[in-house]
């Protein structure tokens, strides 16, 4: 991670972590964290995006701060809504993947702790390869919409991490038994939120039917070729 | 906490020309090369187009010179890789040279073993095969019980090897094989490297429940070898076959090897508008899992050890082949004809025999869970 995105993520994760307000965000200047420095903004990437809206999910942020950042940037509307879902989204399943190892390693029942059982492990195990699909999906997708076009990228980013959702939310709530099923205990912020976000900016219907027509458009060898040529953009 | 540690990939300049090289090497090649095989990719062994990727300077790539390579980058040799398999080549036969034994040999090897085997296989001439099950060791490999006597003049090598791939092609066999009499569990195992017409190793075909022939059982009876057979370490066989594992579990194989399939149902089923929104998630998982391999060469080529990104990475990728068969075969219409002798069909009918082994080879399921729940601090 560069010098300046650490810096930006330690920024965020305090103000995200107190604010009450979205004035406080904006007086930080996350409004134009897509501007140019030449125009007096923060001159960030879509990388930069991806990491402060990954923080937000991953604090529970309730506060509109995707629309903070994006709504003043020119472009889809749809596509950058679903990017702000998946970079939440990254942020959230981290964020009960910990929940839950937290948990499982102090939780007993029959003597030891729940981690102890493979059981448990192996469906924890799943939980984090699938957190860790919608991670490596948002920054691939931050990529792209670096390269102005990300059309492929965005939808593929959605589906995938509607699919994610589906799998490590009901994982959470089976590793933390019915406590997670109380209105106290802080896990339902987190899973609620995420299921609400599978809905939003396009769900897998949506996607999924917009992009196999673009797949059966580029044709069968097409599709390989697609995939390289926008990837091979990133030249570093 | 952070799941997955992103690793950007940075597409190295020649990237355009090693796609144009391998794709042209693909189109004068490819009249051969049957629906199924390209289904099936890194399983199949056709040694003349390993000669051709050999005299082309696109295996051992990213060797030294004064071994027959190449120096070029890893993320180089991983463009290489995905064309290959995304084009469903035939590139089975060189494979395990390429992406294991030569490797461990620029790290552990002797100067004498890397001047007589890594030339041949840089060629895609000297094909390796790996030695690790037997009957007693599979997922629990340090039950492994094959033994090296060592006396003046060698090693005596007696026991078994079982799912051996391609032994009966290969040239030469890394064994991982019990050095110190006596020994229990990890302790006390070594590799040694050497060539399949030994006097003594018998090999003897297994044949796969779709008839086809890539694995075999291995005999040692009385094999002599000589001190210098002897990889790395003696008594280090453990550390070292640890280290070589993960070099196989991350790359575009995982999720390429039946690519062709996907390519099939676009090309004879993609006007199907109840097909399209599966082609979206097949496109949409392989997108992902291809950012996720790509990041963990790129962590790989910094040198760093990407051990549970890796295991990730098999992981998915193993589930999303197995899923694509069972996913395709839902959703075909139902005057869809399985015998009616197209690509997709035949295909179809191939993987959905073959798939319950890609999360068996390099590691099962179970297994690689296991790696992940330990990197997460449960175990
Ligand atoms: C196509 C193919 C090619 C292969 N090629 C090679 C090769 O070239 N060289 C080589 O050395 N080997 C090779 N293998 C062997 C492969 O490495 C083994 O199959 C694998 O390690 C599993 O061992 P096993 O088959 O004995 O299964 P077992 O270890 O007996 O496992 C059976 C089942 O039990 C599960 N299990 C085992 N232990 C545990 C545990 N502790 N916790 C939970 N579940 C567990 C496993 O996950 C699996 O589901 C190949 C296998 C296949 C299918």
């Amino acid at each position: 991670m560069s010098e300046n995105r650490s810096l930006l993520c330690d920024t965020a994760t305090t103000l995200l972590r107190d604010a009450t307000d979205i004035h406080a965000l904006e007086e930080a200047g996350f409004a134009t964290l897509l501007v140019g420095e030449a125009d007096g903004g923060f001159g960030g990437d879509w990388g930069d995006v991806f990491a402060v809206l990954r923080i937000a999910g991953y604090e529970g942020f309730d506060l509109d701060i995707a629309g903070l950042i994006l709504d003043p940037v020119p472009g889809d509307s749809l596509e950058q809504g679903a990017f702000a879902k998946v970079s939440l989204a990254a942020g959230a399943l981290d964020r009960i993947l910990e929940m839950s190892i937290d948990y499982v390693n102090t939780r007993e029942q029959f003597g030891r702790p729940l981690a102890k059982f493979q059981a448990v492990q192996q469906s924890l195990a799943i939980l984090a390869v699938e957190a860790a699909a919608v991670n490596s999906a948002g920054a691939g997708a931050a990529l792209a919409f670096d390269h102005g076009d990300a059309a492929f990228e965005i939808a593929a980013a959605k589906m995938r991490t509607n699919q994610a959702i589906g799998i490590g939310t009901a994982i959470a709530h089976q590793a933390h038994g019915a406590i997670g099923f109380t209105q106290e205990y802080p896990l339902h912020p987190f899973t609620r939120r995420l299921n609400q976000w599978r809905m939003e900016f396009g769900n897998d219907r949506y996607w999924s039917e917009k992009l196999g027509a673009a797949v059966v458009d580029l044709g069968a060898d097409g599709l390989w070729d697609e995939i390289t040529r926008r990837s091979d953009r990133n030249t570093g | 906490m952070q799941s997955f540690a992103i690793h950007p990939f940075e597409t190295p300049d020649t990237a355009a020309d090693l796609r144009a090289q391998v794709r042209r090497i693909v189109s004068e090649c490819e009249a051969d090369w049957d629906a199924t095989d390209r289904a099936n990719s890194w399983s199949v062994a056709d040694p003349a187009f390993s000669a051709r990727l050999g005299d082309e300077g696109l295996v051992g790539m990213i060797w030294p010179k004064r071994y027959g390579g190449h120096e070029r980058d890893p993320l180089e040799r991983n463009i290489v890789l995905e064309e290959l398999l995304a084009a469903g080549a035939p590139v089975g036969a060189h494979w395990i040279a390429d992406r294991q034994t030569g490797p461990l040999l620029l790290r552990y090897g002797t100067e004498e073993q890397r001047e007589k085997y890594l030339p041949g296989m840089a060629a895609g001439r000297a094909y390796a095969c790996i030695g690790l099950s037997e009957p007693g060791a599979g997922s629990d490999l340090a039950g492994v019980k094959t033994t090296a006597r060592k006396t003046d003049s060698g090693w005596i090598i007696n026991g078994q090897k079982v799912w051996t791939t391609g032994a009966h092609i290969a040239h030469a066999i890394l064994a991982l094989v019990r050095t110190e009499p006596e020994s229990e569990r990890q302790a006390g195992l070594s590799q040694l490297l050497f060539d399949m017409d030994t006097p003594g190793v018998m090999v003897r075909p297994i044949i796969n429940l779709a008839g086809q022939h890539d694995f075999n059982e291995v005999f040692f009876e009385d094999v002599e070898v000589p001190h210098d057979a002897l990889v790395g370490e003696e008594g280090n066989g453990w550390r070292q076959v640890t280290a070589e594992l993960a070099l196989e579990r991350s790359g575009p194989e995982r999720y390429l090897s039946s690519y062709a399939l996907l390519r099939y149902l676009i090309a004879e089923q993609g006007s199907d508008k109840a097909i399209q929104p599966l082609i979206g998630k097949l496109a949409a998982e392989l997108w992902t899992l291809r950012q996720m391999s790509m990041s963990t060469a790129a962590k790989l080529a910094q040198g760093e050890d990407p051990a549970g990104e890796a295991a990730i990475v098999k992981d998915l990728g193993n589930s999303y082949e197995q899923q694509v068969p069972l996913a395709i075969q839902a959703v075909l219409d139902a005057d869809f004809d399985m015998h009616d002798g197209s690509d997709l069909a035949r295909t179809l009918t191939l993987l959905l025999q073959t798939a319950p082994s890609f999360s068996l080879r390099g590691g099962t399921r179970e297994i690689l869970r296991g790696i992940i729940a330990r990197g997460l601090g449960l175990r």
